[in-house]
């Protein structure tokens, strides 16, 4: 299962979502993936913060549905947000955990979720979130991403991807700093609110 | 803490238009952890380690909504990864109360190092920070680094030590 065709099948299910995700190479995909979501996602190179980033969102627009797109990598480093998420039962978060088995974006050594032991959906349900799954084809993945873009508590879907990354894309050219400003405009202007104001005259 | 710091804790949070505090509780505070829950103003968030803390406030700010990341001045050791990928790499500020473990008058000699490694890590972070010894100064202190971190969208601290924790 390739990721960037599963990307392809989640980007045809949003509209008004926002996403926050991770960094490496799955940011250049899903910036040709999901050409429609690119104001409305976060281009973060941010090892750990993802989820808990998505969630603190989650938390401050409760009528919105947010998506984390994480990874094997990203979710192993900080594994206590789904213990956070377990308890908090946010009804509008949906993760989704691009597991590729490797750090793929340094050239490829394994995770831990590389040798047949570490389930990161179990972890997930041992954290208290019921509704955590492992997809293997992309049919299954897009049934996930349509139970858990509708789901009232959060869910998580872990997709085993492989470690190849779609050839001949396109680069996203703006750093962290500009990408923040071009969410930051987008969830101000749909949202109907100011984050970043103008500055004091005194 | 007093009650009387409490209630100035609250009073400024609140008044800097705080909804949201994300916390992993500790001793000097133990008066405060109950007093945010029991807020009706104020959603809390118990985290698993600060750095979590400080990524799910990185996530409010984008939301709109403004939260605090309340914790020992251990908890910054363990916020600085996320703290210097938000704040140094895109720009997304968290604001922090923390007690001040291990300044002079520290008699725990695990809390040592909490005190020796503050200081030199919110320099090193360039983070702005004060610290309040006198109850008067905590809800102008709190102001202040909101204002600081909405005017320079990086992080600021504020430390409460001295008499307000012991």
């Amino acid at each position: 299962m390739k990721r960037f065709d599963c990307m392809k099948a989640l980007a045809a299910r949003l509209k008004d979502e926002l996403v926050i995700l991770s960094l490496g190479a799955s940011v250049d995909e899903w910036y040709n993936a999901a050409p429609h979501m690119r104001e409305a996602s976060l281009f973060q190179q941010q090892l750990g913060c993802v989820t808990p980033q998505a969630f603190g969102l989650a938390v401050g627009l409760p009528h919105r549905r947010i998506v984390s797109l994480d990874t094997d990598g990203g979710m192993m480093f900080n594994l206590g947000i789904l213990a956070t998420l377990g308890n908090e039962k946010p009804a509008n978060l949906f993760v989704v955990v691009w597991d590729n088995e490797c750090y793929q974006s340094i050239g490829g050594p394994p995770t831990h979720t590389a040798f047949g032991n570490v389930d990161i959906a179990a972890i997930a349900r041992g954290a208290g979130i019921a509704n955590a799954h492992t997809a293997r084809t992309v049919e299954e993945f897009d049934a996930h991403c349509a139970a858990g873009l509708a789901a009232q508590e959060p869910y998580v879907v872990v997709a085993k991807v492989a470690g190849t990354v779609q050839p001949d894309i396109r680069r996203k050219h703006s750093d962290g700093r500009e990408d923040k400003y071009i969410f930051v405009r987008h969830v101000e202007k749909t949202e109907g609110i100011v984050i970043m104001g103008p500055s004091e005259h005194n | 803490m007093k009650q009387s710091a409490v209630d100035a804790v609250l009073r400024g949070l609140k008044a800097a238009g705080v909804s949201v505090v994300c916390y992993l509780p500790d001793s000097l505070f133990k008066e405060l952890y109950p007093a945010l829950d029991a807020d009706p103003d104020i959603r809390t968030i118990r985290v698993t380690n600060e750095g979590e803390g400080a990524a799910i406030c990185g996530g409010l700010f984008l939301s709109g909504k403004r939260g605090a990341l309340v914790m020992e001045n251990s908890g910054l050791r363990a916020s600085i990864e996320p703290l210097a990928r938000m704040g140094m790499g895109a720009g997304i500020p968290v604001v922090m109360l923390m007690s001040y473990r291990g300044e002079l008058g520290e008699n725990n000699w695990w809390a040592i190092p909490h005190g020796m490694t503050m200081e030199p890590l919110l320099n090193a972070m360039r983070i702005p920070y004060k610290v309040v010894s006198d109850e008067a100064d905590i809800e102008r202190a709190i102001a202040h680094a909101y204002d600081w971190s909405y005017a320079a969208y990086y992080h600021s601290a504020i430390v409460l030590g001295g008499s307000i924790v012991r």
